[in-house]
């Protein structure tokens, strides 16, 4: 602790950073940025969540006689060589694609808080193997290491997840031991520990709530990059394998016959396009609402 | 600068023992052994047990990691499962183009992501917010655009609309024009990804540096206004571009698998898909060790530069 007095005057000036209160959450509805982010991400969750509801087609059942069906009243987004709905297919690959996003980001931000945490908290010898074992894995490109990965556990949704959150999970460590350093040598830190407050406490009350708002913020970017990653395993023929329909593969189904049935390939690139774009500007709502450098 | 060379170099090896040891383990991971995945079901047990002899299979793990290391301080990368090729000889042949695509990727995109970010801060520092963000606007947009997608699209107008470029044929280094218009489009996929968040970070420093006393002396000094901002500002605005686009090249990396595999150009990315697909581990294992040691490298001549231009970063 001896560092702590020229740590504290020399941090003093950067961001203090602040749990989510509902206070925050109203200004993050009255972020621009952030409520545009909402506007389109909300609508497409909605729908993957009532698919089951809504008259869809089955995004399996084939109808030759209906192929390459250009988008027309019974079929919005066209259909593609063996006559399947393309709408049902993309509304049934982003069901994925948001399953993949969200549990990739829990995963990486429940995994990035306790090792990180715990890593920067205790530091010394525990600090350096968890840190040596991190670059390791941040000296493989992350998409390379998600294919190796996916070559083992095999094609499906689950070993996708654990795959891409394995290749996530590094960058989120390291983000909040570097967070947890810098609240660690606060005033209020060495306040609470001269009152005796057990380490746990200190950790559930003092430190993580003040780290979690760029955990939030990178856990949305890692949600959106998850999806993209997702969806390239799947264009790839590794990921989330046909006939189980993901937007990437249709995109790579729809590869072949691009000159004479856009549609096949086109609709789902707009559904990623758009999941990715709305994570982003929610993650830079949360970042100006939680940050108030940036507030202006 | 010396010294700090040998102490780099010496902090390198447990990194990249690391990643050995975990490209080693992650392919003894695989479930059943290589040998069961080649053989199929129509071996014997008898001739199961010669092919694992013959590939080394058959001594214990510590034995075969160690012979492992062996083999790579030889530089020998071992012959691929289903051919039976060099690895080495079809890594070195796939490497140039790869290579090839990647400084010409790195090069343009600089360029253009410097100069767009520059204007942008140029522009908001003059109070033109519109022409700052419509440019902050399409840098995010292209960002987060899937590239695969964006290749077909391209493809779409390009190749079989426009008819103006080829997206697939061979690759022919004799014919530099042709060679050139064959990778346009793969090089305009991954400069995309690349542009967005280098310009981003030149904009954010080139604004902060405009904003400094000795920019607006030199302005005071009557200096032209293009001639501060690129002589002065970008200048001392470099080292966090440096740093970014250094990093960049891990998303570059990505980038050359998905592109190399939709243009079907014959570089290291398609080897690795393809040895995927034929479960040729061996291929796998060595391309991604390539892939990550080119990683590093790449990461520690950032770091050599960040150091050689600025000096007031000790060794």
């Amino acid at each position: 602790m001896e560092k702590s007095a020229e740590g504290t005057l020399g941090r003093s000036a950067s961001l203090p950073l602040t749990w989510p209160r509902l206070g925050n959450v109203i200004r993050l509805c009255k972020n621009k940025q952030g409520m545009i982010g909402l506007l389109i991400l909300l609508p497409l969750v909605a729908v993957a969540l009532l698919a089951p509801v809504l008259p869809l087609a089955d995004p399996l059942a084939s109808n030759v006689k209906a192929g390459l069906h250009a988008p027309a009243l019974d079929y919005p987004m066209g259909t593609d060589k063996i006559g399947r709905d393309i709408m049902s297919r993309t509304i049934s690959g982003m069901q994925t694609s948001l399953v993949v996003g969200f549990v990739v980001a829990a995963i990486t931000l429940a995994g990035g808080l306790l090792v990180g945490t715990i890593s920067a908290y205790f530091g010394g010898r525990l600090d350096r193997i968890i840190m040596a074992i991190v670059d390791v894995f941040l000296s493989f490109p992350s998409l390379l290491l998600a294919i190796a990965l996916v070559a083992i556990f095999g094609a499906g949704i689950l070993p996708v997840i654990v795959a891409i959150a394995i290749a996530d999970l590094p960058r989120s460590i390291r983000l909040q031991r570097s967070l947890v350093l810098s609240v660690k040598s606060r005033p209020y830190i060495d306040a609470a520990r001269m009152v005796s407050a057990p380490t746990h406490w200190l950790m559930a009350r003092h430190i993580v709530p003040n780290t979690l708002a760029p955990m939030l913020v990178s856990a949305s970017i890692v949600a959106a990059s998850a999806i993209l990653t997702e969806a390239s395993l799947s264009f790839l023929g590794l990921g989330i394998t046909p006939p189980a329909p993901s937007l990437g593969n249709i995109i790579k189904e729809g590869q072949p016959y691009l000159q004479e049935a856009w549609w096949i390939s086109t609709f789902p690139g707009l559904v990623i396009f758009a999941i990715a774009v709305s994570l982003h500007l929610i993650a830079d709502g949360i970042r100006e609402v939680m940050d108030p450098r940036s507030r202006q | 600068m010396k010294e700090y060379l040998v102490k780099k170099a010496w902090q390198l090896i447990p990194t990249v023992l690391g990643v050995v040891t975990l490209v080693f383990i992650v392919m003894r991971l695989i479930p059943g052994d290589a040998t069961s995945h080649m053989a199929g079901d129509n071996l014997s047990g008898d001739a199961l047990n010669a092919m694992r002899e013959r590939m080394g299979l058959d001594v214990p793990i510590w034995q075969q990691y160690f012979n492992y290391l062996l083999q790579l301080v030889r530089l020998d990368l071992g012959t691929t499962m289903v051919t039976g090729q060099p690895v080495a000889k079809l890594i070195l042949e796939a490497l140039p183009v790869t290579f090839l695509i990647s400084v010409l990727t790195v090069g343009i995109s600089c360029l253009v992501a410097i100069t767009l970010g520059t204007l942008a801060a140029f522009t908001a520092h003059k109070g033109k917010k519109l022409v700052d963000s419509v440019l902050t606007w399409i840098t995010m947009l292209v960002d987060l655009m899937p590239s695969f997608w964006m290749a077909l699209l391209l493809m779409l107008l390009f190749t079989l609309t426009l008819g103006w470029l080829p997206a697939t044929g061979s690759i022919d280094y004799g014919d530099p024009l042709g060679l050139l218009r064959r990778i346009a489009l793969p090089l305009i996929v991954l400069c995309m990804g690349q542009i967005s968040t280098i310009a981003r970070i030149t904009r954010t420093s080139v604004l902060e540096v405009l904003n400094e006393d000795y920019i607006r002396t030199a302005r005071a000094f009557g200096a032209p206004q293009l001639l501060v901002v690129f002589r002065h500002a970008l200048k001392n605005a470099a080292m966090p571009i440096i740093t970014v686009a250094g990093l960049a090249f891990g998303s570059l990396m990505n980038g050359t698998v998905i592109t190399e595999f939709i243009f079907s150009i014959p570089g290291i990315g398609s080897l690795l898909i393809g040895g995927i697909k034929m479960r040729d581990y061996t291929l796998v294992q060595s391309v991604i060790l390539v892939y990550s040691m080119l990683f590093i490298v790449v990461n520690m001549m950032t770091d050599l530069i960040y150091r050689y231009m600025d000096p007031r970063v000790k060794y």
